[in-house]
């Protein structure tokens, strides 16, 4: 139907066609694909076989499909940041400053949404220095086994921000210390297994995969990023 | 202690650029009741600073007003809008005792800094006085800053989006700016954000220029607080269900407004050949369908909207292949495209793109430009006035070198930038019929001659011309409460009926019943109306050019189609009979305004 749609060939998640359901998705991405260059900008390689236990669960991003307009960042802060009204807990009005997925814009136009990448190796869990307790050997930052997302202990965390500092170097940069505690902060928790930014996003640009992940990141940074969208799109040789 | 005020920060920021003083005000619970937020709050605190007529708009004095609403920063579908009202520098009353007298001005623009002033804790910013030299302001929550901004002085919109996030470093910071065409005092330049969203219409950038003020930064940390949370969560999921797969959705998504550069054209309705026809033969080449094939990658969205009406592209041939901006939309690909009967669509674009680079208002500067091609056609005017430019219909690189003299008032230029009203003045004969405005505001897209009713919304818009005026009384109740609330225009019909007010209910705490919502908005109407009147502006101002009595359109579906004379005065009587203003002055009447809890007009209004 739509002619822009169908020309650009080269999408970041190339398996994704505009009408497939979440669960297509998941198959199509999960099933068999070996070497698939999904999120390519990223994510050198994917390698997932159905009948392993997982060990990835992240938010993908279709950046084809972003249009910037930042619902994803107003639903991710009402969910993880509750207010109890009376004696309900409901989800809060969704300030975009305190959201885990955060959308950065460019111009020429190019919105490029962050959020933590859940890297395999992962560099800030790498960086911590915190001691490892005896009986969970988690660090103050670790990988929660049951959603598979990285979290951070307040009570052990020293605050001296390495983790941010490597994710912001090594990665994307999703980790923010806080102003004034230098805790880390933004990292995703994939809303107990039902991310509200995929649910709520206007576009479908956001997905949730579960599977096993191998091969390495290509740790490109936010602007790197961008470059890279800006040229494609709009200064293709394509184009002329 | 103080009744706490729900969907308000109940702070307005005020800052002197004069004497550099930052001041945060309380916002008055009773004036956010009565005049909301955004178009109508902006409009009291004008208002209240302005206290006689006759003030000359560039001076120091008169107020630039940058108001959300009280739906802005909230998550509501398509609630992204700022309005920026001020006294008008572009318009003026066939007479009136005071030589700067002119309208109010309002016009509102998308993006992103609407919702972002909220986060920094403000229900709106007022600027007043005027920097010694250029200077940008940065909002990060509570701390404020005026800044040097000599550096940045001069330098084209496209540019410093760039270059002005750099300096800030980061990119959470929301920006609007003006352009060269707003610090040389172009009347009618724009304030832009995103390099491309634009508060286009009424010379806001115009009256920022005079300020010395080349931009605004903002970043918060905050949300206003609501009175009724369950209910508004409730209202919000099923305002964002409303949108979802529906045509409506569907058809904004894909085409933006440019869908209507044809349909308009079909009917009869588009502005071409300054306003002579209604209907653009050549629309299909420079129409959505087109644009799409040819220039559009990819739909950008503002704040939290499911619609995404802005296409931006890349031209691909020509002589300004390379060139990546965002359009045609409608008023854009109407003003800068149909009215000046250009067809080539990629030199639209490098149009389109310059005319936003600079800074200039798309609608006014169009149809500038038509009305200087129609003079030169007729022989009313040579190419020796245009500085030798040989401005013919079509005809692009000469288009492109006009938008260049406006924008610098460079020679012609320096005329053209005040309008056509000035324009026809200077250059005499009956170039008065085909000087295409109202009170000296340029019309937009939307041709007349097939409809009485545009004629209508035209006439009685407080910021002269305006095409979102609103064809009756009700309509212009209801849009003035719109452009209050933040809420985009183009996102209204994704609303079920009464959801609006609903929302506005469970975050103020406000019974905002139907009854209350269109007395706000006529409340909101009726005061922009007195200002006016105090200027004095009367019923002689409220009406259209000759054109679309005298000319009717010679091709196309519409063709013959030309309004009555008497049929408009009769619409006109009707209309301020309905509003209760006096048919011979438009005064609005003491019980009326009474009504409207207006009180403290009624004596100004002599």
């Amino acid at each position: 139907m739509d002619g822009r749609k169908k020309e650009s060939k080269i999408t970041i998640l190339n398996l994704i066609q505009s009408e497939h359901s979440r669960r297509e998705f998941l198959k199509k991405t999960v099933i068999g694909s070996s070497a698939l260059l999904f999120s390519s900008l990223f994510v050198k390689r994917v390698f997932a076989q159905r009948a392993e236990r997982p060990t990835y669960s992240m938010i993908l991003v279709d950046y084809n499909k972003c249009t910037g307009c930042r619902t994803c960042e107003t639903v991710c802060s009402a969910f993880n940041n509750k207010v109890k009204i009376g004696e309900e807990e409901l989800p809060g009005l969704g300030n975009p400053y305190y959201s885990n997925i955060r959308v950065y814009s460019f111009n020429p136009d190019v919105d490029i949404p962050v959020t933590c990448l859940m890297c395999r190796d992962n560099p800030c869990i790498e960086a911590c220095p915190v001691e490892p307790d005896p009986k969970t050997g988690r660090k103050a930052l670790y990988r929660d086994e049951k959603t598979l997302a990285i979290k951070n202990d307040p009570v052990r965390c020293i605050g001296c921000g390495s983790c941010a500092e490597a994710c912001r170097t090594k990665r994307i940069g999703a980790i923010i210390p806080n102003p004034q505690t230098g805790k880390p902060e933004r990292m995703c928790t994939l809303c107990d297994g039902d991310p509200q930014c995929v649910k709520y996003c206007p576009y479908g640009a956001l997905a949730h995969v579960v599977g096993r992940l191998d091969g390495k990141h290509y740790g490109f940074s936010i602007e790197e990023i961008a470059e890279k969208l800006t040229k494609l799109w709009y200064y293709n040789e394509r184009n002329k | 202690m103080a009744e706490k005020l729900f969907g308000y920060n109940g702070v307005i920021l005020e800052i002197d650029l004069t004497s550099g003083k930052v001041e945060k005000k309380p916002l008055s619970p009773d004036d956010a009741r009565k005049f909301v937020g955004g178009r109508g709050l902006g409009m009291k605190i004008l208002w209240d600073k302005l206290r006689k007529p006759g003030v000359n708009p560039l001076s120091p004095e008169n107020p630039l007003i940058f108001m959300p609403g009280p739906f802005s920063g909230f998550p509501i579908p398509s609630s992204s809008r700022t309005c920026i009202v001020t006294k008008s520098p572009h318009t003026s009353p066939v007479k009136s005792k005071y030589p700067y007298a002119s309208t109010i001005s309002y016009s509102n623009m998308g993006g992103f800094i609407g919702p972002e002033i909220r986060f920094a804790g403000y229900d709106g910013i007022v600027i007043t006085g005027k920097a010694n030299s250029p200077v940008y302001i940065v909002i990060d929550d509570d701390k404020v800053e005026i800044r040097d901004a000599k550096k940045f002085w001069g330098m084209g919109t496209d540019e410093f989006d760039r270059k002005f996030i750099e300096e800030l470093k980061d990119r959470r910071f929301r920006t609007c700016y003006i352009g060269p065409a707003g610090e040389n005092l172009v009347e009618y330049a724009c304030i832009i954000n995103t390099a491309a969203r634009a508060a286009g219409r009424g010379g806001t950038g115009c009256v920022m220029g005079s300020k010395n003020l080349k931009a605004i930064a903002v970043r918060g940390t905050k949300i206003p607080p609501v009175a009724d949370h369950k209910r508004f969560l409730q209202l919000l999921e099923e305002a964002r269900n409303g949108f979802k797969g529906t045509p409506y959705t569907e058809n904004w998504r894909r085409y933006g407004t440019a869908s209507a550069i044809i349909s308009s054209s079909d009917a009869g309705s588009q502005a071409v050949k300054n306003y002579r026809e209604g209907t653009f033969l050549d629309a299909d080449k420079i129409g959505g369908i087109s644009a799409e094939q040819k220039i559009w990658i990819r739909d950008f969205a503002c704040y939290c909207c499911p619609l995404a009406c802005k296409k931006s592209g890349v031209v691909r041939t020509g002589p300004y292949a390379g060139l990546v901006h965002d359009g045609p939309e409608y008023e854009t690909g109407t003003m800068m495209g149909a009215n000046l009967l250009v067809s080539d669509l990629e030199g639209l674009m490098k149009e389109i793109y310059d005319v936003d680079d600079f800074g200039l208002d798309q609608i006014s500067t169009g149809n500038v430009i038509g009305f200087l091609m129609e003079a030169y056609e007729k022989g009313y005017i040579d190419s020796t006035f245009l500085d030798g430019i040989d401005l013919k219909w079509g005809d692009v690189p000469a288009i492109l070198k006009m938008i260049r003299k406006i924008a610098m008032r460079e020679g012609i230029g320096d005329l053209a930038s005040k309008g056509v009203k000035r324009l026809s003045e200077r250059i005499g004969r009956d170039s008065y019929k085909f000087a295409i405005h109202v009170k000296g505001h340029e019309l937009a897209a939307w041709n007349v001659h097939v409809s009485l009713t545009q004629g209508v919304c035209y006439a009685t818009a407080n910021r002269g011309a305006c095409h979102l005026n609103g064809h009756n009384p009700r309509a212009q109740n209801l849009n003035a409460m719109n452009d209050s609330l933040g809420l985009c225009r183009f996102a209204q019909g994704g609303f079920r009926q009464g959801l609006i007010r609903e929302l506005l209910s469970a975050i103020t705490g406000l019974d905002w019943t139907e009854e209350e919502y269109l007395k706000a908005g006529e409340r909101i109407f009726n005061l922009e109306k007195a200002f006016n009147y105090r200027e004095g502006f009367r019923r002689e101002d409220d009406t259209i050019p000759d054109r679309f009595f005298e000319e009717p359109l010679t091709v196309g579906p519409r063709k013959g189609a030309v309004l009555n004379r008497d049929e408009f005065k009769k619409a006109m009587d009707d209309y301020y009979k309905e509003r209760g203003w006096d048919l011979i002055t438009t005064k609005p009447s003491a019980e009326k305004l009474r009504s409207l809890e207006l009180e403290f007009v009624i004596k100004e209004l002599k």
